[in-house]
C-alpha cells in the first residue's frame, strides 16, 4: 500500500509540481488549496505526510499546522512547510506550530523526494 | 476532385464524378464532392422575408439547413412536389467558409462520369436558364447536363 | 483524457495573481491605510516569484525578486505609497506580463529601468540585494573520520513528526555505524506522558563525509535539541558506551554506508516576509476546477440536443396510450430540466471579472486626459453567461471611453460649474426577471439635445421640425458615422461608433437605451439575456405556420373578439382595460395567406421603451429550447433572431419582437403612402 501525502497550497502550479513528482514516485497525493480545505481533507483520507505553504488565503498555514496537530491522527505524522527563504524566525514560529521540517521553494524534483524520504523513510 | 472556380467561368478540365438529378425537365450535375446526402421531402417552414429562393427551412437532424428551390433563381415558377422529389443537401461555399444548403430537385438519378470530351461552353443564346448561373454544359448519355455555379447561386 | 500542461497551468495562475496585483496597486492609490494591500500585493509577488523559478521562468523569477525587495521596503517601513509609486508598480507588473506571454521580445533594459526608478521612489541607498550563492555540502575526499554523536531530542519530537529511527537511518547511510539507546531521561512510570520523548541516543560513526553531513541529517531538529558531536581519534572498542540502565532500544549493527545525500534542499537567505492574512476576494470560490471553455460549450450542446429530444419524447409519449411510457417520459423531462438548469449554471460567471478590468483603464485613460475620474462599481456579483460576459468586454469598453472622454469635464470645467472636480463613471449589473440590466452612468455634462438635432438633420436622417420624444432623438447617435464629437481624440477615436457598440449589443440579443440630463450627466442601460443557448418562449401560430414569442417579453395574452376585431381595422390601437395599446396583426407582417381564426389572441409584449401588442391565431404554449441559429443565407432576415426545432421536428421561428415592429411599423408607412 503506497504511502498517502496530502499536499496543501493555494498555488495551482506548485501543487501539480508536487502531485507529479510525488506520483511519479509511488506516492499517493492528496491536495488542497487552503487551511480549511486541508483539515477536511486530511481528516476524509489519513495521510503519511502533509506538505503545506504558509502564505495561503482562508486560512494560513501556520494556523493549519496548529489545528492539524490537534487531531488525534496527525499527532506524530510529519509536517514539513514550504518556504522561499530559510529565515528564522519563520521556520521558528513554524516549528512552534508544529511543524516537523521545511522545504526551500524553488526545489527540484529530487531535492522534494529527498526530504520526502528523509522524514518518511524508504 | 477538381476545385471549385471561384472567378471566372474556365472550362473544367478533366472529367468530373458527379451527382443527376431533375429540374423542370432539364438535367443538372452537382460534383459529388459537395454532396453531403440525399433526403426525402421533409416538413418545410416558411421564412418570412428571406430572398424566395432560399424561402424555406428545414431539420436536418438537429441543424436548421435553408432550403433552396434553383427554379426561384432562374426566375420561373415553382412546382408541386411529387413522390421523387428529393431534397439534395450540399456544402457551397460562401465567403470562404462551406455553407451547409438543401437544394430541390424533382428527381434525383446517379452519381455518374461526365466526360471531359463533352463539356462544352455554354452557349449564349437558346438557354432557357440564366448563364450566369452555369459553369458549363456536358454530356450524359444522350441528354445534355447542366452544371450549375454553385458559388454564383449562392453568393 | 488530455494532457495538462503545467506550464499553461502557471500561466493562467500567473495570469490571475497579476489582476490582484493590479487591482491592489490601483486601491492603493486612494486608500488611507494601505497596510493590507501592500501585504497583499507581496504575497502575490511572492507567489509569481516562487512558481516562476519552478516553471523554468528564470527571467520572471529574477525581475519578480527585485521587485518584491522594493516593495518590501514598502511594507516594513510602512512608506506611504505615492502616484509614483503605484505607476512605476504598474509598470512593473506590465513587464511581468510580457515576461511571461513573450519572454523572447520583452525588453530587458526596459525591466531594469523599472527597477531603478522603483528603488529611487522606494528610497533605497541603491545598495544591490543579491541572493546568497547556493549552499552545497563539501564531499570531503580526505578519508574517514570517526565522530561520537549523543543527542536528545525536544520532548515533543515525536508529536511534531520527527522519526527519530529514520535519524538514525540517515546516520547509518553516512558511514559504518553503531548506535546505542540513553534511557537515563525516562522518568518513573507515574510521570511518564505517552506522547513525550525521554530516550537519547548515542552512534559511533566512521564517515568520510564531512562534518557538515552530520548536521544535516539533523537539520529540522537543530533548533530544538542537545547535540553533542566528538571527534574520536581512534575508533572506541565494539559495544556500547557507559549506559547504566539497560538499553530499552538496542539498535542494531551498522549497514553499509549508502551515501545519498548528493543533493540537500538549498539554503538561500533572502528578506522574510511578514505573515499576514488576507481577505478572500469576491467571487473567489475555495472549492473549484479550471474547465477548458471549449468543454462547456460541448457539454452545452449536448445537453441543447437532449432537451429537443426529450421534447419528441414527451410529446410522443403524450400521444400514445402507454402509462408506462408516459411516466417514464415525465421523470426524463423533469431530469432534462434540471440538468438543463444545472449546465447553464456553470457557464455563469459574475460579470465582477470585466469589471476589474475597467479600473485599470480609468485610471489610466483619466491620467493621459488630463482628468480626475473615479470608477464606482455595484454589482459585481451578478451573473451572466460565460459568452455573453467575453461578449460584452468591448462594447463596455467603447462606452466606458465615451463617458471619459465626452461626458465627463476636464476638472477646472466641472469646479467652474459648481461640480466636485473629481468625476464619476459608475458601473451597475443587477438581474432583472430574466434579464441582466448594466448601466453605465457620468456625472458629466450629459447629452446635448439641440446639437444631435442639428447634426442629424444636417446629415438627412431627420425632417426639420419633426417632433420626436428624446428617446427617438438618441436613438440617432447609433446611427454609422453619427458623431457630435467636436474634437476627434486620439482616445476614443471615430472608428468604433455607437452604432458598431448597438450591432454588438443586439448580437447578444440585447436593447440598449440613453437616458441623459443636460448638465448633469448620461446613463445608458443595457438589457440582456442571461443566456444566450436556451429560450422560454411562447408558441403561437399565424396560419399554418408556428412562431415562438421570447417569454421575457410577454406581459399578458388578452383575447380578440371579432367584434373588437372589426372595429379596430383600419385603426392601431387596442383598448385594454382602458389603455391603449398599439398592435400589429402579425398576419400581416408575416404575409400569411391563410384566412384568420375567428378567435385571435393579443399577445401583450414589451421590450425596452416598446409596448405592443401581436395579433396571433392562437397561442399553443411555453417551449422552453435550444435557440439554433439561422444559416448565412438568412442573414439578411433580422425579423427572427433564430430557430428552434420543435417536438415533432418541425422548425419554429423565434421572433425578434423589436425588429418585427419595425417592420410592421415600415409596411403600414408605405400602406398610408400609397
Amino acid at each position: 500500500m503506497s504511502k498517502v501525502i496530502l499536499t496543501v497550497d493555494d498555488s495551482a502550479s506548485i501543487r501539480m509540481m508536487l502531485k507529479m513528482t510525488l506520483t511519479g514516485a509511488g506516492y499517493q497525493v492528496s491536495e488542497a488549496a487552503n487551511g480549511v480545505e486541508g483539515l477536511a481533507k486530511a481528516q476524509e483520507k489519513p495521510a503519511h505526510l502533509v506538505f503545506t505553504d504558509l502564505n495561503m488565503p482562508v486560512m494560513d498555514g501556520l494556523t493549519f499546522i496548529r489545528e492539524l496537530r490537534k487531531l488525534p491522527a496527525y499527532r506524530g505524522v510529519p509536517i514539513l512547510f514550504l518556504t522561499t527563504e530559510s529565515d528564522g524566525e519563520m521556520k521558528r514560529q513554524a516549528k512552534e506550530a508544529g511543524a516537523t521540517g521545511w522545504l526551500v521553494k524553488p526545489f527540484q524534483q529530487d531535492q522534494l523526494l529527498s526530504v520526502v524520504k528523509k522524514v518518511l523513510g524508504a | 476532385m477538381s476545385e471549385l472556380q471561384s472567378t471566372g467561368k474556365p472550362i473544367i478540365d478533366g472529367p468530373i464524378e458527379a451527382l443527376t438529378f431533375a429540374l423542370q425537365g432539364e438535367v443538372f450535375a452537382i460534383e459529388a464532392g459537395l454532396v453531403r446526402e440525399i433526403l426525402d421531402l421533409v416538413p418545410v417552414t416558411q421564412v418570412p422575408g428571406a430572398r424566395p429562393f432560399v424561402g424555406g427551412i428545414i431539420n436536418v437532424r438537429g441543424s436548421i439547413v435553408p432550403l433552396a428551390d434553383l427554379r426561384l433563381r432562374f426566375g420561373m415558377e415553382p412546382t408541386r412536389p411529387t413522390i421523387d422529389t428529393r431534397i439534395i443537401v450540399i456544402d457551397v461555399p460562401l465567403d470562404g467558409e462551406a455553407c451547409t444548403v438543401g437544394l430541390l430537385a424533382d428527381k434525383v438519378f446517379e452519381v455518374t462520369e461526365i466526360a471531359a470530351s463533352s463539356i462544352e461552353e455554354t452557349p449564349r443564346v437558346g438557354m432557357r436558364w440564366q448563364p450566369e448561373f452555369i459553369r458549363c454544359i456536358g454530356k450524359r448519355r444522350d441528354d445534355f447536363v447542366i452544371i450549375p455555379d454553385i458559388e454564383q447561386l449562392f453568393s | 483524457m488530455s494532457a495538462v500542461d503545467p506550464t499553461e497551468i502557471f500561466r493562467q495562475e500567473a495570469e490571475e495573481l497579476l489582476e490582484q496585483l493590479e487591482q491592489a496597486l490601483l486601491d492603493l492609490e486612494h486608500a488611507e491605510d494601505g497596510r493590507e494591500l501592500v501585504d497583499g500585493a507581496f504575497r502575490a509577488l511572492h507567489t509569481i516569484k516562487g512558481s516562476g523559478a519552478m516553471f523554468g521562468f528564470e527571467q520572471v523569477a529574477a525581475f519578480t525578486h527585485e521587485f518584491e525587495t522594493a516593495f518590501d521596503r514598502v511594507r516594513k517601513e510602512h512608506l506611504a505609497p505615492s502616484r509614483e509609486l503605484v505607476a512605476v508598480a504598474l509598470a512593473a507588473k506590465d513587464h511581468i506580463r510580457a515576461l511571461i506571454e513573450q519572454a523572447e521580445t520583452a525588453d530587458a533594459a526596459a525591466g531594469d529601468a523599472i527597477i531603478q526608478e522603483l528603488r529611487r521612489v522606494t528610497d533605497d541607498g541603491g545598495a544591490e540585494i543579491d541572493e546568497a550563492p547556493a549552499v552545497e555540502p563539501v564531499a570531503d575526499q580526505t578519508g574517514t573520520t570517526t565522530w561520537r554523536i549523543r543527542f536528545h531530542l525536544a520532548q515533543d519530537a515525536l508529536v511534531t513528526g520527527t522519526k527519530p529511527l529514520l535519524l538514525l537511518d540517515e546516520l547509518r547511510s553516512l558511514g559504518t555505524c553503531t548506535v546505542t539507546g540513553l534511557a537515563d531521561a525516562v522518568p518513573p512510570l507515574e510521570e511518564l506522558e505517552p506522547e513525550a520523548l525521554y530516550l537519547g541516543w548515542e552512534a559511533i560513526l566512521a564517515t568520510s563525509h564531512p562534518r557538515e553531513a552530520i548536521d544535516e541529517v539533523f537539520m529540522f531538529v537543530l533548533d530544538d535539541m542537545k547535540l553533542e558531536v566528538e571527534r574520536l581519534d581512534a575508533p572506541p572498542a565494539a559495544g556500547p558506551s557507559a549506559d547504566p540502565a539497560p538499553a530499552p532500544s538496542p539498535v542494531g549493527e551498522a549497514e553499509a554506508a549508502e551515501p545519498d545525500l548528493s543533493t540537500v534542499p538549498v539554503v538561500v537567505p533572502l528578506a522574510a516576509p511578514e505573515k499576514t492574512r488576507r481577505e478572500a476576494d469576491a467571487g473567489k470560490t475555495t472549492n473549484s476546477i479550471r474547465v477548458p471553455a471549449e468543454r462547456l460549450d460541448q457539454l452545452m450542446d449536448r445537453v441543447g440536443e437532449l432537451v429537443i429530444v426529450q421534447a419528441r419524447l414527451s410529446q410522443l409519449a403524450a400521444s400514445g396510450a402507454d402509462t408506462a411510457l408516459k411516466s417514464i417520459a415525465e421523470e426524463i423531462e423533469r431530469l432534462a430540466n434540471e440538468l438543463r438548469d444545472t449546465t447553464m449554471n456553470v457557464r455563469m460567471v459574475p460579470i465582477g471579472s470585466l469589471f476589474g478590468r475597467f479600473r485599470r483603464l480609468v485610471h489610466d485613460l483619466s491620467r493621459d486626459l488630463g482628468k480626475q475620474i473615479d470608477l464606482v462599481t455595484s454589482g459585481e456579483e451578478t451573473e451572466l453567461d460565460k459568452t455573453v460576459v467575453e461578449r460584452l468586454a468591448d462594447p463596455l469598453v467603447h462606452l466606458i471611453r465615451n463617458s471619459i472622454d465626452h461626458g465627463i469635464e476636464p476638472p477646472s470645467t466641472r469646479l467652474a460649474a459648481g461640480k466636485p472636480m473629481r468625476g464619476q463613471v459608475r458601473l451597475e449589473a443587477r438581474h432583472a426577471g430574466t434579464e441582466v440590466l448594466i448601466a453605465i452612468t457620468d456625472d458629466g455634462k450629459g447629452l446635448d439635445r439641440d446639437r444631435i438635432r442639428a447634426k442629424a438633420e444636417e446629415q438627412g436622417l431627420l425632417a426639420p421640425g419633426l417632433k420626436l420624444s428624446d428617446n427617438e432623438l438618441y436613438q440617432y447617435l447609433f446611427h454609422p458615422g453619427f458623431s457630435t464629437a467636436r474634437e476627434v481624440t486620439a482616445v476614443s477615436g471615430r472608428g468604433v461608433g455607437m452604432d458598431v457598440v448597438k450591432r454588438l449589443i443586439e448580437a447578444l440579443r440585447g436593447t440598449i437605451d440613453m437616458a441623459t440630463t443636460p448638465g448633469r450627466g448620461t446613463t445608458i442601460t443595457l438589457r440582456l439575456p442571461l443566456t444566450l443557448a436556451i429560450i422560454d418562449g411562447l408558441l403561437v401560430r399565424i396560419g399554418q405556420d408556428r412562431y415562438i414569442i421570447p417569454l421575457t417579453a410577454v406581459e399578458e395574452c388578452v383575447e380578440l373578439s371579432a367584434a373588437e376585431d372589426g372595429r379596430s381595422a383600419g385603426r392601431s390601437f387596442l383598448s385594454i382595460r382602458g389603455d391603449l395599446v398599439p398592435f400589429l396583426r402579425l398576419r400581416e407582417v408575416l404575409g400569411s395567406n391563410s384566412p384568420p381564426d375567428p378567435h385571435q389572441k393579443v399577445i401583450v409584449v414589451s421590450t425596452g421603451e416598446l409596448r405592443v401588442g401581436l395579433v396571433v391565431d392562437q397561442v399553443i404554449g411555453n417551449h422552453q429550447t435550444v435557440i439554433k441559429s439561422l444559416s448565412r443565407l438568412h442573414a439578411d432576415v433580422d425579423t427572427f433572431s433564430g430557430a428552434t426545432i420543435l417536438g415533432d421536428g418541425s422548425v419554429a421561428l423565434i421572433l425578434d419582437i423589436a425588429q418585427a415592429v419595425e417592420l410592421g411599423h415600415a409596411q403600414a408607412d408605405r400602406q398610408r403612402a400609397s
